[in-house]
């Protein structure tokens, strides 16, 4: 009987989940209906246009990204976990703080490190010679190497962990019957890494598909730039609306490959015997360790750090840091705060309804709530921005709208994080609450939520940290005169105020630091 | 926690609706703020009239005004350039202003309907390397699309609003099929790469990595005002008795039609206009004040030196669709 009341607060669930996902549709929506407005003939004109060289230039910068992330997140990966040496803890630190700076960061401070006089760029020369000049960053290997930097984190988080779960057992069998070091790797432990290489690798290429603010500063015309331009430039929004569509459906398979890598990890990562050893590292393995380890540090974040404090240094000697930037990085704050309770609450019940659920509803659900995957960022803004001056005028221009944004566009994160812990809610738990005579809004503050602690913890992170550094929706849909952080940087950047986008990225990532450091410590792949 | 969080979100969402008071005047400013905000400091020392500048691309913000319609919390629009503020006139976005008030800036330089009145103008010229003598001699924009410049020239990239603007001037002043050739041609010597920056095309041709580019005027002097011995040297082209000119183009402001603030949004043009505004808004940015009488910075060449090609500023808006469909056809990158 007490089942009975369970499913009573089942069904406000599911009609909270219900309203979540419609709000995160409102986007798709918009794609949708603008594009059923382009008439065949223009359909015809985009697909001989544009299509077939976006279609490259998105899909060679996703390879290439992929490809760079796997080497050195794997690589990386697989010396902390599996070798014993001096430093081991810092190095995990190292290779997540990337994960701090922004694409578009990244992009700004590479390309003024890259030019002639800048630090790169005179090194370049000082060995090469005044005649051969640094390389460009402006075309396909350029966003490359930019992205890859700032995505690789995704990969060594998702394959340290896998590694330090793995069946160290099968692994030692295949030694004892006579493989080699080298045949192990190849031939067992890299085979069983592979669906959480797969679903770091997904990741990562979404993130490449979606991004805009280093391929917008690099000039490299993929989709989503293509489509902010067609929407800039021409006001073209049906042209942009059918650009999108196109993207959805390239993304959209890559989100049905994570999930099935992901679902197929489970199966991999079965009961643990022995926790994995750690060898211990030789001396000259531990000079290529970190030879290894500090070269990718030293561009996935040492250089960009001094960078940051170099001209942040030269902000302050100029006293440019002023009331005015203390108000960005409260308005950044703020709205990052906010966003994340806000993604978190609106998560909540999807992720449960999906728990419990498990058809082809709650899938379905599920899929719509990652809407905020697939579609760039400019264009969840201008769909949000068309709805709510349609149907909400009156939150028009407050903080609202920007807030809907962050939500749809950071939702996908905050479900995914949810859902490993809503596994552990077992509906006994929950009817033991209500036998016990817990009120529904009781049971969920001292049974449910407190057992979802961890998900939620990382949910909130996760939504804090992309929202801090979110931009393109930023751009469109902030109150008049709030400028936040990204904001700032973007303008600073476009005008080349190098000592006032400093501060700013500095403060970035700065704000992102505690947050990480919470979710490290949650996780804790160090100790592991 | 709960209810710090709560009150963190009420306090957030006062926080965006507080932003805007009775007596200020809020700007879409696609025009740098370091450049407009010594005029609105000035504006506001006089008047006591305060300004919000809400700052970011020209075109952005007039996509902006375009979707808000009616409910936009802008009462002036900048932009740095005419083709968007036409482009704005032509979408009913601006109120056409008293002809008075903006009589002191000639004909040319504001809409028809006087809904927008340029402020200042930027030239667009090429920046040749000194040293570099396989370029001394080139005088035409249209030089650039010369073969023997393969992997010499420096341009933007193509949505680059002065980019289309100066294309349209060259659309007017020529022919389509000339553009268009032009076009092919300059495509054909970047080779795929362009610069998402003039400033960055300065440096390149000022370290010789490119012998020429494309930009406008301001730029050069930015870069030797850093440094003054730099081997740059600016070329007003297309100077010959049958050659079109130098392509001129201007940044302007107009009113937002919907503003509750006309008056004082009003006060604003005109203290631009008027001969201090001008100077302020010009000398910044070392361009040209639209205002007969007010001289530019003093290292710039002065208008009276060179011929401006014949294109009213009105035509970068009633154009610019044209010149975009060019310069896609042509696959610009």
């Amino acid at each position: 009987m007490f089942a009975q009341y369970v499913r009573l607060d089942w069904n406000t669930r599911s009609v909270l989940a219900t309203l979540v996902v419609l709000l995160a549709s409102i986007p798709l929506i918009y794609v949708l209906y603008s594009s059923s407005e382009l008439a065949l003939s223009q359909w015809a004109s985009l697909w001989s246009a544009r299509l077939p060289e976006l279609l490259t230039n998105t899909l060679t910068l996703a390879v290439l990204v992929a490809v760079g992330s796997f080497v050195l997140g794997v690589s990386s990966a697989w010396l902390i976990t599996r070798r014993d040496f001096v430093g081991r803890r810092l190095a995990v630190w190292l290779m997540i703080l990337p994960l701090t700076i922004p694409t578009y960061v990244f992009a700004h401070i590479y390309t003024t490190l890259t030019e002639d006089d800048g630090w790169l760029g005179s090194i370049w020369i000082g060995i090469f010679g005044p005649d051969n000049y640094p390389p460009e960053l402006y075309n396909v290997f350029g966003a490359a190497f930019i992205l890859s930097l700032a995505g690789f984190s995704y990969v060594f988080l998702l394959v340290s962990d896998a590694l330090s779960r793995s069946r160290v057992d099968i692994e030692e069998a295949a030694q004892l019957h006579g493989l080699s070091r080298r045949q192990v790797f190849w031939r067992i432990s890299l085979p069983m890494l592979r669906p959480a290489i797969a679903a770091g690798l997904a990741l990562v290429v979404l993130h490449v598909v979606s991004d805009f603010g280093a391929v917008s500063m690099l000039r490299f015309q993929t989709f989503t730039l293509s489509i902010y331009l067609q929407m800039e430039g021409r006001h073209n929004f049906e042209a942009a609306a059918g650009l999108s569509l196109v993207l959805v459906l390239l993304s959209l398979s890559f989100l049905i490959l994570e999930r099935f890598f992901r679902d197929r990890q489970r199966y991999y990562s079965a009961a643990q015997a022995q926790k994995p050893k750690r060898r211990k590292a030789s001396g000259l393995e531990l000079v290529m360790i970190w030879l290894w380890l500090g070269g990718i540090t030293l561009f996935a974040f040492a250089l960009p750090l001094a960078w940051m404090l170099s001209w942040t240094y030269e902000a302050w000697v100029q006293s440019l840091i002023t009331k005015e930037f203390w108000g960005y990085v409260q308005n950044s704050l703020v709205v990052s705060v906010a966003a994340a309770t806000l993604a978190t609450v609106a998560a909540l019940p999807v992720a449960l309804f999906h728990a419990r659920l498990r058809n082809r509803i709650s899938q379905g659900y599920l899929h719509l709530a990652s809407i905020g995957f697939v579609l760039p960022g400019p264009v969840i803004a201008l769909g949000i921005l068309s709805f709510v001056l349609s149907m909400l005028p009156w939150i028009y221009g407050t903080m609202m709208v920007l807030l809907i944004a962050m939500l749809i566009r950071f939702l996908p994160l905050a479900v995914q994080a949810l859902e490993a812990s809503v596994q552990q809610l077992s509906p006994s738990i929950e009817e033991a609450g209500r036998s016990l005579g817990a009120k529904p809004w009781e049971n969920l503050t001292r049974v449910v939520i407190p057992v979802l602690r961890t998900g939620l913890v990382s949910a909130w992170v996760l939504v804090f940290i992309d929202t801090l550094k979110e931009l393109p929706a930023t751009l469109l849909l902030r109150p008049t005169g709030f400028d936040t952080l990204p904001v700032r940087i973007w303008i600073e950047a476009s005008e080349e105020m190098l000592e006032l986008a400093a501060p700013a990225s500095l403060m970035l990532m700065i704000g992102t630091l505690p947050v990480i450091w919470f979710l490290m410590r949650q996780h804790d792949v160090a100790s592991r | 926690m709960k209810r710090g969080l709560l009150s963190l979100l009420i306090l957030s969402f006062w926080v965006g609706a507080a932003t805007v008071n009775a007596e200020e005047l809020v700007v879409y400013s696609g025009r740098s703020d370091k450049f407009v905000k010594p005029v609105v400091k000035a504006f506001t020392a006089k008047t006591g009239i305060k300004v919000i500048l809400h700052t970011g691309s020209s075109t952005a913000l007039l996509n902006k005004l375009k979707l808000e319609g009616e409910r936009t919390r802008a009462d002036l629009y900048i932009s740095n350039d005419a083709g968007n503020l036409q482009k704005g006139s032509d979408l009913k976005l601006f109120l056409a202003m008293d002809e008075k008030s903006v009589a002191d800036i000639p004909a040319d330089y504001r809409a028809a309907d006087n809904s927008w009145v340029g402020l200042s103008a930027r030239a667009r010229v090429l920046v040749v390397n000194s040293k570099d003598k396989s370029v001394a001699n080139i005088k035409s924009v249209f030089e650039l699309a010369d073969p023997k410049l393969k992997g010499k020239l420096a341009i933007t990239h193509s949505s680059n609003e002065s980019y289309i603007a100066g294309t349209t001037v060259y659309l007017r002043a020529r022919d389509e099929k000339t553009v268009k050739q032009w076009l092919v041609g300059m495509k054909n010597n970047v080779e795929g790469s362009v610069y998402n920056k003039h400033s960055k095309i300065v440096k390149a041709v000022a370290t010789g990595r490119k012998s020429i580019g494309l930009v406008n005027h301001y730029y050069i002097y930015r870069h030797l005002a850093k440094k003054p011995n730099a081997a740059i040297k600016i070329v007003l082209p297309d100077q010959g008795k049958n050659d079109i000119g130098v392509a001129w183009n201007v940044a302007g402001a107009a009113i937002v039609k919907y503003s509750a603030k006309q008056k004082a949004a009003q006060q604003f043009i005109e203290f631009m206009v008027s001969e201090t505004g001008q100077k302020l808004f010009a000398e910044v940015n070392m361009e040209y004040p639209t205002r007969p009488g007010v001289s530019a910075a003093k290292n710039v060449p002065p208008r009276s030196s060179y011929k401006v090609a014949n294109v009213p500023m009105r035509d970068l808006g009633k154009y610019r669709d044209a010149t975009l469909d060019i310069i896609e056809s042509v696959g610009m990158p």
